[in-house]
């Protein structure tokens, strides 16, 4: 803010100074000098005079000028007040390259005011230029260069000089671009010397090189020959002749030439001896060359005194030697092939195509010879490099020249032995390797002398056939390189055969890899078998084409889940490893690498658990407890077995035989029988359910006739065999505890006798043996109502009296005659077979059967016959089981059982209480 | 302005040597003219034909060989060959000087003529090195101590077209100008050949090429 002001209040002042001055711009004084050039680290000094006018209207004099650089105020220290107008400042070892100085005077105490500037450039003078040197290109002007020397900061220009004695020439000007160069204006005379140098000038100085003298001629770049061609000879299959034409500068002065060349495939460059092209010549033939091969030639040339420079080389010319006879006999090998024939052989012979510098032209055809053992010669011309000939099983002697336009080659000689021949002296020592990217192969020769030997190779490989390439070497030699299309990564298998005068040697082979790299997959680990605290690993050797390299090594990488990964390496011969110190119910994850020379890599990873238990460990738990099971259970069975009559007793307690109940003796009436009238009163109120009776009529007689023992007996035995079935609405109980003591009755009368603690239920047998009861009721112990009545009945056992007739029939037949007034005696078994029949009824059929049977009681006498029908319907609607029938029984015993209720009850009171031993 | 330039050029034998390399007798120097007149010869060949192409014909018909008319001023080169031999290294030297320096100053009269400009860089170029060949000259004998001819007042060549001369005449001047530069090319030629064996006994096996060919 108070800068801004300051600059205002100078603005104005200005202004105002300058109106009343009455000039516009007029500086109040001025520096000298005014456009200083300053050495960079010397000294200045600059001096502001003011204007008497000035000093006079501001009031000032020298005492205010103060000096600033680059709007910096330099230190009063500098300044020197010289008089009451001018003052300097002074610095030393100026560093800065350009200064922008002002002289500056304080007004009015406070107010600055510029009152002139400069600016000070400062560099430093030119070095003596060095290193001058010229160069005259033929039909050019003449071009010299130096070296400036040091960096100036400031604009220095340079001058090329020339001069003769007798004449100056003009001044050649550097353009500003190219300060160290210049090409002068004329063409320079040969063979009179000229004097050359250099001016460099600044505004700080002005310097000369050191004066070069010379001949120009001796700075000529010549121009290279042209025209240069090649042509052979064909006399010489070994020599080229070049011609060319020099340039015009070979009119005046002498030249000399470099010759260059090589074969067309090649890249460097063989030179002509230098001393047999030292002088001017237009054509110079190139000897000891190879023949039939193409040579590429160029030229250039100099002054022949070697002063001055190289021409440029010449455009490149070839030409090709002539063609010789081929300089060696082909490499020879024979393959022998299976042949159909019998007593004749199949031989392929094989040859390679001379390589160009020992073909020596293009080869024509070949000459295969073959001679049978103690047989004449055939000649055969082949133009292939294999061929196939039928031979018999002698021995034979081939051999195969190369022929070209101008001869043959020597001849390659090979003996096929005979059918039978055993091959032996092979090559030792085999070696193969890899060395500056070619595989070598390394052998022993045989003590004997060996004519050459065969190399051949192939890649293995699971998925290609071995294709066998092959390679002929001297008989000399037990080192080579295979000269073959080799690739990197690929197993090849390399057989040596020596081949001596009378045939081939054995052969030996080996392995190997031009470059062996990693295999392209790892090894799939698998588990054999997984222990508690072990694994047994197995592995498959890797394909030889994913192997990449001779695998010199497993390592089997294994960890928990949370673990740390273990390595383990494994020799490669192995294909399985054992895991062990595992940790039991453990999941485990495991790879596996195979490494070649040149790395490994990882297979996939493969996850097994460990079991909790060792194989063996449950079956050594589980059989002793099961066999101490089963022993406990033998004991136990053993034990029961001991005391099973005690634990009979606490199972099933002896519940007394109805049968062998002696009640039955002395009861003072039988039952009362069945009474319909009042028994429909009792069931219709539908209770039927809660009161079961099963009467077991035994005999109803007091005096058992033979008769009636039979019919007892009939009627148990249709009694046991309606026992199975009974079922009953209320009534299974009764019939299931009165069971046993009907079918095991004779047995277990002492069982019976001592048993007779029936809490539960009392039990009416209708008598034992001859003690016949009058009638045998069970009923449970909560009703003993029905119980009562059916003992205190004594028109059952009037009408039992009445009709004694037959036992068997007896109910059916009180029945019947009870309702119809016996009217009809008719025994009717086929009904009463019919009923036994009857098994089972549902409760709406039997309610339906009471309906009926009331209807019949109501119209007694009129329905009789139609009642039976209307039974044996129901019989066939499904009247099945005998506890129905029973049931059915049982309604009429009720029925007699509520009239005479009254009558017997003191004897229910007896059996009730008490238990008779019988 | 012609006769002044010749008259410099005149003067010019005043000058110390041209060739300043240090002083290893005369021998460098004639060896260094002789390959000058060669290299004279082989310019003035191209030369002479770009500018007898320029006069057209019959000035650059091969078989022209007009007598020489006028042109008496220029300084002749054939001499009898007697008289040739009788010549001392002095004399034969300065011939050669005084032959030059007339020359040169009728050929830059042709300089003044020449229409096209590729003509007059050659000719300028040709110029500038017959005055080398001079200052060679002058530096050989000035190794040799002989001192320079002294030129003649008035006797300096000048070449004011009259109007006797008419322009077929003219083309016939500069004509016999370019065929007298030849003859005394190949002249000198056989003089500093001549002087070079004697001044170095073992003549080495420098040999003189001296090519008749016409124009």
């Amino acid at each position: 803010m108070l800068t801004l002001k300051t600059w205002i209040v100078q603005a104005l002042f200005i202004f105002f100074t300058t109106e009343s001055v009455g000039e516009l711009l007029e500086p109040c004084g001025h520096i000298k000098p005014e456009s200083p050039v300053v050495q960079l680290g010397s000294n200045f000094t600059a001096v502001c005079v003011l204007k008497e006018k000035c000093m006079d209207y501001f009031h000032v004099n020298a005492n205010y000028i103060f000096w600033k650089t680059n709007h910096v105020t330099v230190p009063k220290e500098q300044y020197t007040i010289i008089n009451r107008t001018a003052s300097s400042v002074t610095f030393t070892d100026i560093s800065l390259l350009n200064i922008q100085l002002t002289c500056n005077i304080r007004t009015f105490g406070q107010i600055d005011q510029n009152v002139y500037g400069i600016r000070i450039i400062s560099g430093l003078p030119p070095e003596k230029p060095k290193n001058l040197s010229c160069i005259v290109n033929e039909g050019k002007k003449m071009m010299c260069q130096w070296d400036p020397g040091r960096e100036t900061y400031l604009e220095t220009n340079f001058t090329l000089k020339s001069e003769w004695a007798t004449e100056k020439f003009a001044d050649c000007k550097t353009k500003r671009d190219i300060p160290t160069s210049c090409t002068v204006d004329y063409s320079p005379v040969y063979f009179v010397n000229i004097e050359v140098w250099v001016e460099a000038e600044n505004a700080l100085g002005k310097v000369t090189s050191d004066h070069i003298n010379f001949d120009p001629v001796d700075k000529v770049k010549p121009n290279p020959p042209h025209n240069l061609s090649v042509s052979n000879s064909e006399e010489l299959s070994s020599i080229l002749k070049l011609t060319w034409i020099n340039s015009s500068i070979q009119s005046f002065i002498r030249l000399k030439y470099n010759i260059q060349y090589r074969t067309r495939d090649a890249s460097i460059w063989s030179q002509i001896p230098p001393e047999d092209t030292a002088s001017s010549r237009t054509s110079f033939t190139v000897q000891d060359l190879k023949p039939f091969t193409e040579y590429v030639f160029r030229i250039r040339c100099m002054k022949e005194d070697g002063k001055g420079f190289w021409s440029d080389w010449s455009e490149e010319a070839s030409g090709i030697t002539y063609e010789d006879r081929p300089s060696k006999a082909p490499s020879f090998w024979y393959k022998i092939e299976p042949s159909h024939t019998h007593g004749y052989r199949s031989v392929q012979l094989i040859w390679k195509t001379l390589p160009p510098f020992e073909a020596n032209g293009k080869i024509l055809d070949y000459e295969v010879t073959l001679i049978r053992w103690k047989s004449r010669l055939q000649n055969y011309t082949v133009n292939d490099t294999k061929w196939t000939v039928n031979l018999t099983n002698d021995r034979y002697i081939a051999t195969l020249t190369a022929r070209n336009l101008v001869g043959k080659s020597d001849a390659a000689v090979l003996t096929i032995p005979a059918y039978n021949f055993q091959a032996t002296r092979p090559v030792t020592d085999l070696k193969a390797f890899p060395k500056d990217n070619m595989l070598w192969v390394e052998w022993t020769a045989p003590n004997e002398s060996v004519n050459k030997y065969i190399l051949e190779w192939c890649v293995l490989s699971d998925k290609s056939p071995c294709i066998p390439d092959w390679q002929q070497e001297d008989g000399t030699v037990h080192r080579t390189f295979l000269r073959g299309n080799l690739a990197e990564s690929k197993c090849y298998l390399i057989t040596v055969t020596p081949v001596y005068t009378d045939g081939p040697g054995s052969p030996e082979s080996i392995k190997a890899y031009l470059k062996q790299a990693p295999p392209s997959k790892g090894p799939t680990v698998r588990t054999k078998k997984v222990g508690k605290n072990e694994a047994v690993l197995e592995w498959d050797q890797l394909p030889v084409d994913v192997q990449n390299g001779f695998i010199r090594n497993y390592t089997i990488f294994y960890r928990t889940i949370i673990g740390n990964e273990t390595a383990v390496n494994v020799d490669s011969s192995h294909t399985e490893y054992t895991l062990s110190s595992l940790t039991s119910d453990t999941l485990y994850m495991v790879r596996m690498a195979a490494y070649t020379d040149e790395g490994g890599k990882d297979g996939p990873e493969f996850t097994f658990t460990t079991p909790k238990f060792a194989q063996g460990e449950i079956e050594a738990i589980v059989v002793p407890v099961c066999l101490a099971f089963l022993l406990t259970t033998l004991l136990g069975v053993l034990f029961c077995f001991n005391k099973r009559d005690l634990i009979k007793k606490h199972i099933w307690p002896n519940v007394p035989d109805p049968s062998k109940s002696h009640i039955a003796q002395w009861s003072p009436h039988t039952p009362p029988r069945h009474n319909f009238n009042s028994k429909d009163q009792i069931y219709s109120d539908g209770n039927f359910t809660d009161v079961s009776v099963v009467e077991i009529e035994a005999a109803n007689d007091k005096k058992p006739f033979p008769e009636d023992l039979k019919s007892l007996d009939l009627f148990k035995k249709e009694k046991i065999s309606t026992e199975g079935h009974s079922s009953g609405i209320g009534g299974s109980s009764c019939m299931s505890s009165s069971r046993p003591s009907i079918s095991s009755s004779d047995e277990n009368e002492s069982a019976q006798n001592t048993s007779g603690t029936v809490q539960y239920s009392t039990v009416v047998h209708s008598g034992y043996r001859h003690q016949v009861p009058s009638v045998q009721v069970f009923s449970r112990s909560e009703s003993t109502q029905p119980l009562l009545d059916s003992e205190e009945r004594p028109e059952d056992l009037q009408l039992v009296d009445n009709t004694d007739s037959s036992a068997g029939n007896l109910p059916r037949q009180q029945y019947f005659k009870q309702n119809c007034s016996q009217r009809e005696t008719s025994p009717d078994i086929s009904h009463f077979e019919r009923s036994k029949q009857v098994s089972s009824v549902n409760e709406e059929d039997f309610v339906r059967l009471k309906q009926q049977i009331s209807d019949i009681s109501q119209s007694c006498g009129s329905g009789q016959m139609k009642m039976f029908q209307e039974i044996s319907v129901a019989d066939a609607f499904g009247l099945h089981t005998e506890g129905q029938v029973e049931r059915f029984e049982t309604v009429g015993t009720e029925a007699a059982v509520d009239e005479g209720m009254s009558k017997s009850y003191l004897p229910q009171t007896v059996r009730r209480g008490g238990y008779m031993p019988q | 302005m012609l006769a002044c330039l010749c008259a410099v050029l005149w003067h010019l034998p005043a000058v110390p040597a041209l060739n300043r390399t240090g002083d290893p007798g005369p021998g460098p120097s004639i060896q260094k003219t002789y390959d000058l007149t060669r290299y004279l010869e082989h310019q003035l060949r191209s030369l002479a034909g770009t500018y007898l192409n320029y006069l057209g014909p019959p000035f650059n018909e091969p078989d022209f060989n007009p007598p020489r008319l006028g042109a008496e001023t220029l300084p002749r080169a054939t001499v009898n060959l007697d008289v040739w031999r009788g010549l001392n290294d002095k004399l034969r030297l300065t011939q050669n000087y005084e032959a030059y320096s007339h020359l040169l100053c009728y050929l830059r009269g042709l300089d003044r003529q020449a229409a096209t400009a590729e003509l007059r860089r050659s000719l300028a170029h040709f110029c500038t090195s017959l005055q080398g060949l001079l200052g060679s000259i002058a530096g050989v004998m000035a190794a040799l101590g002989y001192p320079l001819p002294q030129p003649l007042p008035g006797t300096e060549p000048t070449r004011a077209p009259g109007p006797a001369h008419s322009d077929f005449l003219q083309k016939m001047d500069d004509f016999w100008l370019l065929k007298e530069l030849q003859t005394w090319l190949w002249r000198s030629a056989k003089d500093f050949n001549r002087l070079k064996k004697k001044t170095q006994p073992p003549p080495a096996a420098v040999t003189l090429h001296l090519e008749a060919h016409g124009f």
